[in-house]
């Protein structure tokens, strides 16, 4: 690789990765991308259409796939061979999901595409708790418009005007999916409490899209899509980012370190190749770190020289701190009114149909806890998997015609209520480097620290009260033991699978790593395009925010290098 | 509940070459007939991180259950799910297949399993190994009300096994009313039969 053969090099091709690389290879820079993982092709390697009898142990998760057989996700999990990660004496559990593919978490995500609101931008002035965006939503929103256009997302409704919940302009947004019978089913009880139920923004291609093939309603997408009808960064970012003949990928390329020139400037990266064990560096003219928020805090963390004793743009320690999930739990709730219900086909556009964004603005300081959630409801009469007998209950007696008329009419009958909240970060959430563990190749691992919050815990609490109303106004009964206690009933750390925040914007560098550009105070040749820079963690999922903050980001890299400023 | 030899549903390339490797099962009129020796020769090798998805290899690891727990099992889940006039019996669909390939797996979860079932099977196989029909069906029908805590166990886990390996073929499909997993064009929604069943519900529910 000679030295200025290319103009960025980015390290990961996950949401924040391919949307770099799409707009700087469309904007005529030569891009090299460092991919972690294994290369990957969704169009030959999805097992649309299997069925879980094909598949070994009738593809429950284990802990070579934890999320089940077919689930996209390569050479990851919770625990990555050879990449170890530890958690600190003293803290809560935390969790780190990791894929090793190109494309990272974009093949296997829940394609829920929500917006952030204007209120999610000035979370400080809004309650005086954690801390504003260096920008609003009006600076964000033109991107939100060319995202979603590009990525192709469903959910098109009339304008609402619900407070923080944006519309999207008219032609941003295909067709929603209608709500499917528990949908329209769980809707009632909702409006009843005076609480609306909307479409969900899913990164779906459900009308007719250029370019894009549309949903066929049926198979999982987390599986991935091998006719590219969903987002994935290795279906709609990087093949056309390839096709200006600018864009070079290189997988199985751990990227460790940020590499320095003596006047501070960052020259390239260095990085392992995970088949060989062999070290390599990489020259550029710029560096984007878009590896996901634990990778990108690991790099700088680990980019230690005189000048950064203590890491690349941690300074002032900034560097893992303000690390932050969403608050998460589910409750599930049998119903005897879906009973019987005639065979409908319920598989659906993948992700849900119908959600319901959070209510309670304007209630906050009676509710005793200062930011909402969302909740995702999954139901209906899907693919047929292990936990069927689930659908018994109590009864562990019946066989036989009595056996198969029960499941029969059982069957489509339980709904799942999902809540998905906001949490404050705190001073306890962080990651650092661990002293002494290392990976397979020498190099230091993070340590994590964690602990929730009374904002999250109380929360978490309110989402229990919530679920179990709704499931008795829609005569139904909650299945297994639901925990009323917040703080046992609260996702771990990291489980929600939406860490973000390790190397936030800012107005300065006193309080934060990079600008609102994603350009570090540091090292102004140096970008971070990842969830790492986000400086709360609203309710509604981060990755569509990634992708518009990424795309923001990435043309001002643009503009400044045809400027000749980097 | 058959009298007849459980015979494996295991595709025959994977059975022959289990005979290749053990070399102690007997192939009889195309298929393969369970020896006494199968599975001796255990790999506790996974399928790994990053298995083939769009066409699963048969799991890798070898199978532990001898042809007298198989025959058990396919009796037992024949009387939790024995064939009707429009559905075949769960031993019909591979059912002890698949118990064996669940207690053979190296994971956890499956470990955990394993004597459970395997316990289980060889208390159950006792009674109903050449037994005569009343005595089977009464060992049989014992079972979900057993006051012993492991039969209990057994009981539950392989009835909920039976159940998930049953409905998640296409003949478990049908016989729940699983029709989805087809391409379609649109989504139409729920049906205007489906939509006045929930009507009717949402009156009694005063919703």
């Amino acid at each position: 690789m000679a030295s200025d053969a290319y103009d960025v090099i980015i390290v990961g091709s996950g949401a924040g990765g391919g949307m770099s690389a799409y707009h700087l290879t469309k904007s005529g820079l030569k891009v090299l991308m460092l991919e972690a993982g294994r290369d990957y092709d969704p169009r030959v390697e999805t097992p649309m259409f299997n069925i879980n009898a094909e598949a070994p142990l009738r593809g429950v998760g284990t802990p070579d796939k934890p999320f089940g057989f077919y689930d996209a996700t390569v050479d990851g999990g919770w625990e990555v061979p050879n990449e170890p990660y530890t958690v600190a004496e003293g803290s809560e559990p935390f969790i780190w999901w990791r894929p090793r593919m190109l494309g990272g978490r974009t093949n296997h995500w829940g394609r829920i595409a929500l917006r952030f609101g204007p209120l999610d931008f000035r979370p400080k002035s809004r309650d005086g708790l954690g801390h504003d965006w260096p920008i609003t939503y009006d600076d964000l929103a033109p991107w939100y418009d060319k995202t979603e256009k590009l990525i192709g997302v469903s959910g098109a409704a009339p304008a609402r005007g619900l407070l923080n919940t944006p519309d999207s302009p008219p032609g941003c947004l295909m067709e929603a999916a209608p709500p499917r019978a528990f949908e329209v089913f769980y809707e009632r009880a909702f409006r009843a409490m005076g609480i609306p139920v909307i479409p969900m923004h899913g990164a779906v291609v459900t009308g007719q899209m250029e370019g894009r093939n549309t949903c066929l309603f049926a198979t999982p997408c987390g599986r991935g899509c091998a006719i590219g009808a969903n987002f994935q960064s290795t279906t709609v970012l990087l093949p056309p980012a390839m096709a200006t003949g600018n864009l070079k990928i290189r997988t199985n390329a751990l990227v460790y370190q940020v590499d320095l020139d003596k006047s501070g400037k960052a020259t390239g990266v260095s990085f392992v190749d995970r088949k060989t064990g062999e070290h390599h560096s990489a020259t550029a003219k710029s560096v984007v770190l878009a590896a996901g928020s634990g990778e990108t805090a690991r790099i700088l963390l680990n980019s230690k020289s005189s000048k950064f004793p203590d890491g690349l743009c941690n300074t002032h320690g900034m560097v893992g701190r303000y690390l932050m999930d969403s608050v998460g739990l589910t409750v599930s709730g049998q119903f005897p009114a879906l009973q019987g219900l005639p065979p409908t086909n319920d598989d659906g556009q993948g992700t849900q149909h119908t959600y319901v964004p959070w209510w309670g603005y304007e209630k906050q300081k009676e509710l005793g806890f200062p930011r909402g959630y969302h909740i995702e409801i999954g139901g209906g009469r899907r693919m047929p998997s292990m936990g069927m007998a689930g659908l018994l209950g109590d009864d562990h007696a019946s066989v036989g015609d009595d056996l198969r008329a029960k499941l029969r009419d059982r069957y489509g009958s339980t709904i799942d209520f999902d809540g998905r909240g906001e949490m404050i970060p705190n001073d306890d959430c962080y990651c650092e480097l661990d002293p002494t563990a290392k990976d397979k190749w020498g190099v230091p691992v993070l340590r994590f620290h964690w602990k929730w919050g009374e904002s999250e815990t109380n929360q978490a609490a309110h989402m229990v009260k919530t679920f179990l109303e709704v499931i008795d106004r829609l005569g139904g009964k909650p299945q297994g033991d639901v925990q009323l206690d917040g703080r046992k009933a609260i996702s771990k750390g990291g489980e929600m699978i939406h860490e973000i925040g390790t190397a936030r914007m800012g107005h300065d560098d006193n309080d934060s790593v990079v600008n609102q550009y994603g350009q570090t105070w540091a090292v102004p040749n140096l970008f971070v395009m990842d969830g790492a820079v986000m400086v709360s963690s609203p309710d509604k999922n981060p990755t569509l925010s990634i992708l518009a903050l990424a795309w923001r980001s990435a043309d001002n890299l643009a503009t400044l290098a045809k400027q000749g400023a980097i | 509940m058959s009298d007849q030899p459980y015979v494996s549903k295991i595709d025959r390339r994977t059975a022959l070459a289990w005979v290749g490797v053990v070399g102690a099962a007997t192939a009889v009129g195309g298929v393969v007939v369970y020896g006494p020796k199968m599975g001796l020769e255990r790999s506790t090798r996974g399928y790994g991180t990053d298995p083939k998805l769009t066409k699963p290899e048969k799991a890798p690891w070898s199978r532990i259950m001898i042809q007298g727990q198989l025959q058990t099992a396919a009796i037992l889940a024949d009387y939790i799910l024995p064939a009707t006039s429009t559905a075949p019996s769960a031993s019909a669909l591979g059912v002890p297949d698949f118990i064996d390939e669940w207690v053979s797996a190296p994971y956890p979860q499956q470990v955990k399993d394993r004597p459970i079932i395997m316990n289980g099977l060889n208390a159950l196989g006792a009674r109903v190994l050449n037994a005569s029909a009343d005595q089977r069906k009464a060992a049989l029908s014992a079972l979900p009300t057993s006051a012993d805590p492991h039969t209990q166990a057994f009981w539950k886990k392989f009835r909920r096994l039976t159940i998930g390996a049953y409905y998640t073929t296409e003949a478990g499909f049908k016989d729940i009313g699983y029709i989805g997993n087809v391409p379609r064009t649109r989504d139409p929604g729920p049906s205007p039969e489906v939509k006045a069943v929930l009507e009717t519900q949402f009156k009694k529910l005063g919703l």
